[in-house]
């Protein structure tokens, strides 16, 4: 990159997967994974001081591996853990041609509706030299102004920390128009490892598995097939069905969702009700899981019904709406957000 | 929708994304706390017009005679007509205040359950805090209820209340004490268990810094956003009162309950800033009367009976408090 151009990007960095799009047209997504060799010896085999995203999953047995974002959020508290985001928020820069210059580039970081303003700060402190310039905005905005639906549209954003709503009224929402849970990939996951572990006890399985064959199999409802896996049992190779342990997995996400989506649809002034109703967007990995829409289309008609809209490009859609932020956000708003 | 409108609502809520932004660089409060921030300090400004020729009108008088009652005390009020302002001989013949005269009585009670819907605070498999803290509060209120306490419970089932409005609805029953019911979790400690309460109140303990900032998650609020509402609160009067309530009812809790189980530690009064007791505006603490990380504590929170104890140990400390009032 020439040192007098400016390049705007929007990043979603997520507790799973961290995607960033550039005003270049470049765009990435990397596992939110980092890992040093864990002696010498690793080091020598793997030939890297780091490692990052999938290929740090896959080299985890000779890395100290770090996943730096809890629900969302940076984890505090530990330096290896700011240091591990400060290697994964580089990388994604690299990728998109930032040759470790900080200066003119101007980002926008998606975070949970309910981050405080305290951690916002920590996250502003950690980008200190990584960016020129940045903006930190609510992630279900980011994806509301990438779409233009800032109005009369409610956005339920499942990642894997949180599950983030946001009534959009035509304004950068307030506490009152967000809610953010805790209950969203990650705790998917767990749910199935544990229920996996009852029904198969002699099954060697990992989280690492579950997650895989969740992101490939999720469901709601009724199954498309019978969900089968491998998973070696005393180191032979063996399938197990793992259909109905999928669907309990997956179902946890909806009575809280369901509950969530109506109150606040329930907040919203009356008159209103019906067009927000009937503009629900579905975003976020968690939105892959096959029946969910048509769940929470189920659940809205005992108010009277509304209609429920899966994004088709889940993975870049917030950090694409970041990086229409970043854009339309004039030079002059800028210089007052240095990092 | 029409471009130039969408171009509209986009320019306004980029702006308002801005100043949200450069609000957070500035290390401001969010917009919701500020204007309480600037009525407490108008509160303050006012209040020291009163408390400041009274302290200094006490502090003449003192001068001029010896002490032979103790201090802090208030002798004697002298009446003068409604509608006409005390005079200079009349403020002389008051001393020092006790903030104790002040809560006259302890009437209406808010009893705070805590967590509840969707947040379930600690969840184990068989048991989880929201469960607990809600069929404590339950049996609270009928025991209070019982010796003719008037009873604001913030939520009585299982439903998700932000923390600014539970205060919301004890500020607005005009309530003379607020207990919040929460149950301790101490993953690193699983061997110990025991009772604290809390008072609102500044702590250099890391630990309770996180504790405090884990129960205001779902506030809204930052500590660094707390810390300035905190300047204004932790001068208050009603922190001696809180902290009051909070060893009487911690005195009572750790008596009844160490007897059901022997090995309870009695882990004492702290200070610690939830927002839950920042936002009220009366005498307020926070119990937790138990602990989920440890095995045999749990088993004892699953029986009724074990939990009818704290709530009647709750009652106690609640009733000892009030009848030092009368």
């Amino acid at each position: 990159m020439a040192d007098s151009e400016v390049l705007h990007v929007g990043i979603d960095l997520g507790t799973s997967r961290s995607a960033i799009s550039a005003s270049n047209g470049e765009r990435f997504v990397v596992d939110s994974f980092v890992g040093w060799p864990v002696d010498m010896v690793a080091k020598k085999v793997l030939k890297r001081n780091v490692m990052i995203g999938h290929e740090a999953v896959a080299n985890r047995t000779m890395l100290d591996l770090h996943r730096p974002l809890e629900r969302g959020l940076l984890k505090e508290g530990s330096d290896k853990d700011v240091e591990a985001v400060r290697e994964l928020l580089r990388h994604l820069l690299r990728l998109v041609g930032v040759d470790g210059n900080a200066s003119n580039v101007r980002a926008v970081v998606g975070v949970p509706a309910a981050a405080l303003r305290t951690n916002k700060q920590y996250l502003r402190n950690t980008m200190k030299g990584i960016v020129d310039s940045l903006m930190i905005v609510s992630e279900p905005f980011a994806v509301a102004y990438g779409l233009d639906a800032l109005l009369h549209t409610l956005i339920i954003d499942i990642g894997a920390g949180t599950t983030d709503f946001c009534v959009m009224k035509g304004r950068y929402p307030t506490e009152e128009d967000q809610r953010t849970l805790t209950i969203a990939g990650d705790s998917i996951d767990g749910h199935l490892l544990k229920l996996i572990n009852e029904r198969y006890p002699q099954a060697n399985v990992t989280l690492f598995m579950a997650r895989d064959w969740k992101e490939k199999h999720s469901f709601v409802n009724t199954p498309p097939d019978k969900v089968v896996v491998t998973a070696p049992v005393n180191g032979v190779p063996t399938q197990f069905d793992i259909t109905n342990e999928m669907r309990a997995a997956c179902e946890t996400l909806l009575p809280p969702t369901v509950e969530t989506m109506l109150d606040l649809l329930s907040r919203v002034e009356p008159e209103f009700q019906e067009r927000v109703r009937s503009n629900i967007i579905l975003s976020g990995g968690g939105g892959l899981i096959r029946g969910l829409p048509e769940a929470l289309q189920d659940a809205l008609k005992q108010v009277g019904g509304g209609k429920v809209t899966y994004m088709q490009d889940p993975v870049f859609v917030g950090s694409d709406g970041g990086l229409a932020l970043a854009l339309d956000a004039p030079d002059t708003d800028w210089e007052k957000l240095s990092a | 929708m029409r471009a130039g409108h969408i171009d509209r609502v986009k320019r306004r809520a980029l702006r308002q994304a801005v100043t949200e932004n450069l609000e957070t660089i500035r290390g401001l409060p969010p917009r919701g706390v500020r204007p309480n921030v600037r009525l407490g300090r108008l509160w303050l400004r006012r209040v020291s017009l009163i408390i400041v020729p009274l302290t200094l009108a006490g502090s003449t008088f003192l001068l001029s005679k010896p002490v032979v009652e103790p201090m802090f005390v208030v002798q004697r009020a002298i009446p003068h007509k409604a509608g006409t302002p005390p005079t200079q001989m009349q403020l002389m013949q008051y001393e020092k205040v006790d903030p104790a005269v002040l809560p006259l009585s302890v009437r209406r009670v808010v009893i705070d359950a805590g967590h509840g819907g969707t947040d379930p605070g600690t969840a184990l498999p068989t048991l989880s805090e929201k469960a607990v803290t809600l069929d404590i509060a339950t049996r609270l209120r009928k025991l209070l209820l019982q010796s003719g306490f008037e009873v604001i419970s913030t939520r009585e089932n299982d439903q998700q209340i932000p923390l600014r409005e539970r205060a919301h609805i004890a500020n607005a029953s005009a309530s003379d004490i607020f207990v919040s019911i929460h149950v301790n979790s101490i993953v690193d400690h699983t061997n110990e268990h025991g009772v604290e309460t809390y008072y609102l109140g500044p702590t250099r303990d890391a630990k309770l810094t996180k504790l405090a900032a884990e129960e205001n998650r779902e506030s809204g609020y930052s500590l660094a956003d707390m810390r300035k509402l905190l300047d204004g609160i932790y001068a208050d009067a009603r922190r001696d009162e809180s902290q009051r309530l909070a060893n009487t009812v911690q005195s009572q809790l750790y008596g009844g309950l160490r007897n059901a189980d022997p090995g309870l530690q009695n882990w004492g009064v702290k200070r610690a800033p939830f927002l839950v007791l920042v936002a009220t505006e009366m005498p307020a603490i926070l119990a937790e009367v138990g602990c989920m990380s440890n095995e045999k504590e749990v088993a004892m929170l699953h029986k009724p009976e074990y939990r009818d104890r704290i709530a009647r140990a709750l009652f106690d400390g609640i009733r000892a408090y009030a009848l030092e009032k009368r």
